[in-house]
């Protein structure tokens, strides 16, 4: 096994292949990696419900099997959840990894000490609106879901009884549904900046959902899966180029539609003074979005939360200023500072409108290298 | 009151050049409108982007950032730092909407007394034609 190499991969335990979203590989190597040494613990999403799952540290690979099927975890900068100096492997989406790398160029953590599995994503769901979702544009159950999956367009929902029930994703979010904000404009869907990038697209027909395509990117990743394979625990075999093609097919599609989505998103607006005001009028200052954000590094003093005085109501909404400027070189746009927002404020796309053309101006992608971002050249 | 609206300035001296260069204006007797404010710091590095959105947001009609000229900084590449830090700032303050000329950098070494005169009136001028910052407490309330 190599870096850059490309496997189908599967669990072997049948039960866990069944539970697992395509085949269950990630949670089998996880579990043999925890249980051959490789990690002391491991990150996993402890699963509440279908549409609920809470990031926890676990030693228990009995724990991390269990863990098998779980989507939509609650907004939490993961590397927050990692202690220093242990070994650990943690699963993650695309900008969860990045908020990672973000943080490591801040010396705010360790990826030595870290195993990283990143799941291809082409955006998640918000819990409670996509339960919404379910009952009022597919009109059933929302209980009776057991998967989800988004292919071509479409974002499809099995039912206990194993019926699909696909819609496109246009036609939801024209609704009003959908994926988060963030999600429609996010310019990463496959996690090459994680030691093993998996996913299902590009898996075989014959065994779509029950097998995951996975891209080795690093020795750390090498490390993982022979440690997988060697103990028992996964399948591997090498991914034909036409699987190769199909994923890239895939993650093209799915920037196209991001691409669509940022005109849409980011459209110029005439008084910005004004607008910013509005948008930011009812900030209560509870400084959530920085407590979850994945690349603030400042911690509990920082200056952003010192800066503004509760007597002064006049600079309440410009409290957010210092935040736009902090993390503009940083910002992988991530969403959680929306989700979390009492005020209901889209933080993220405020944010994102400074930060991503930035970035774009610079040629730089945040979180996607360890090394130094081109913002801070000083010869 | 019918006086003509003056602008409150922030400006940023850094102690080594440009402070120095609002003495030797000064001694050379070079004419400049009183509107600034100036704060002096031990390098234009100091300048924290905070410190101009707190002015911006404290009231202030402008603010303008001076330093060494680069390659003559003190401390060896202070004044760098600060142009990297500049253009953060630049896009945060022109996409919020205030006008750019509002916010100035620009490199004054302690000899070049004409020039930080001229420099302050230039920008006073600007600021001048813009009116107040819509950011003052009073115009926002």
């Amino acid at each position: 096994m190599n870096v850059g190499e490309c496997y189908i991969g599967w669990a072997v335990d049948e039960d866990v292949r069944k539970r697992g979203g395509s085949g269950g590989l990630v949670v089998a190597t996880l579990a043999a990696a925890l249980e051959k040494g490789l990690v002391e613990k491991v990150l996993v999403l402890k699963k509440h419900s279908t549409y609920d799952a809470e990031p926890v540290l676990t030693s228990d690979p009995e724990e991390v099997l269990a863990s098998a099927g779980s989507l939509h975890a609650v907004p939490a900068a993961l590397s927050k959840k990692i202690p220093y100096g242990v070994k650990v492997a943690a699963v993650g989406k695309p900008c969860d990894i990045r908020g990672m790398y973000q943080m490591a160029l801040r010396q705010q953590f360790n990826l030595d000490d870290t195993y990283l599995i990143g799941l291809n994503c082409g955006g998640t769901l918000p819990p409670v609106p996509t339960r919404q979702m379910i009952r009022v544009m597919y009109g059933i159950d929302p209980d009776e879901v057991v998967h989800e999956e988004i292919a071509k367009g479409n974002l499809i929902f099995t039912t206990r009884d194993g019926q699909e029930h696909a819609k496109k994703i246009d036609e939801l979010e024209e609704a009003g549904f959908g994926r988060r904000e963030s999600c429609r404009y996010c310019i990463v869907k496959i996690p090459t900046n994680a030691d093993l990038a998996c996913g299902n697209w590009g898996v075989p027909k014959d065994k779509l959902g029950a097998a995951t395509f996975v891209e080795v990117c690093t020795e750390k990743g090498v490390q993982l899966l022979t440690t997988a394979v060697d103990a028992g625990y996964v399948q591997v075999e090498p991914a034909s180029d036409k699987s190769k093609e199909i994923r890239k097919k895939v993650e093209k599609a799915m920037l196209d539609l991001s691409a669509k989505w940022r005109e849409r998103i980011f459209v110029p607006i005439e008084n910005r003074l004004e607008f910013y005001r509005e948008a930011l009028r009812h900030c209560i200052l509870c400084n959530a979005c920085k407590e979850v954000c994945p690349v603030c590094a400042c911690g509990e003093d920082s200056k952003c939360t010192t800066m503004p005085s509760s007597l002064e109501t006049h600079n309440h909404e410009f409290y957010h200023l210092i935040r736009f400027l902090h993390i503009m070189d940083s910002c992988v746009a991530c969403g959680m500072c929306t989700d979390v927002c009492p005020a209901e404020i889209k933080v993220s796309t405020l944010q994102a409108r400074y930060s991503l053309p930035f970035q774009e101006e610079k040629g730089y992608v945040a979180g996607m290298k360890l090394e130094k971002p081109p913002f801070f050249e000083v010869e | 009151m019918s006086e003509e609206w003056e602008p409150k300035i922030i400006m940023f001296c850094c102690n080594w050049c440009s402070y120095g260069g609002s003495d030797t204006a000064g001694v050379a007797r070079f004419q400049q409108p009183p509107t600034t404010r100036i704060i002096r710091v031990m390098c234009s590095g100091r300048v924290d982007p905070t410190f101009v959105l707190d002015a911006f947001l404290e009231g202030a009609d402008g603010v303008l950032v001076t330093g060494c000229h680069i390659g003559d900084c003190h401390y060896i590449n202070g004044n760098e730092k600060t142009k990297v830090r500049y253009e953060f700032l630049k896009r945060v303050v022109e996409e919020f909407g205030i006008e750019p000329e509002r916010l100035k950098l620009e490199w004054i070494s302690a000899s070049e007394g004409d020039k930080f005169a001229s420099f302050v009136k230039q920008a006073t001028e600007d600021i001048k034609k813009l009116g107040p910052s819509p950011l003052k407490p009073e115009v926002v309330e």
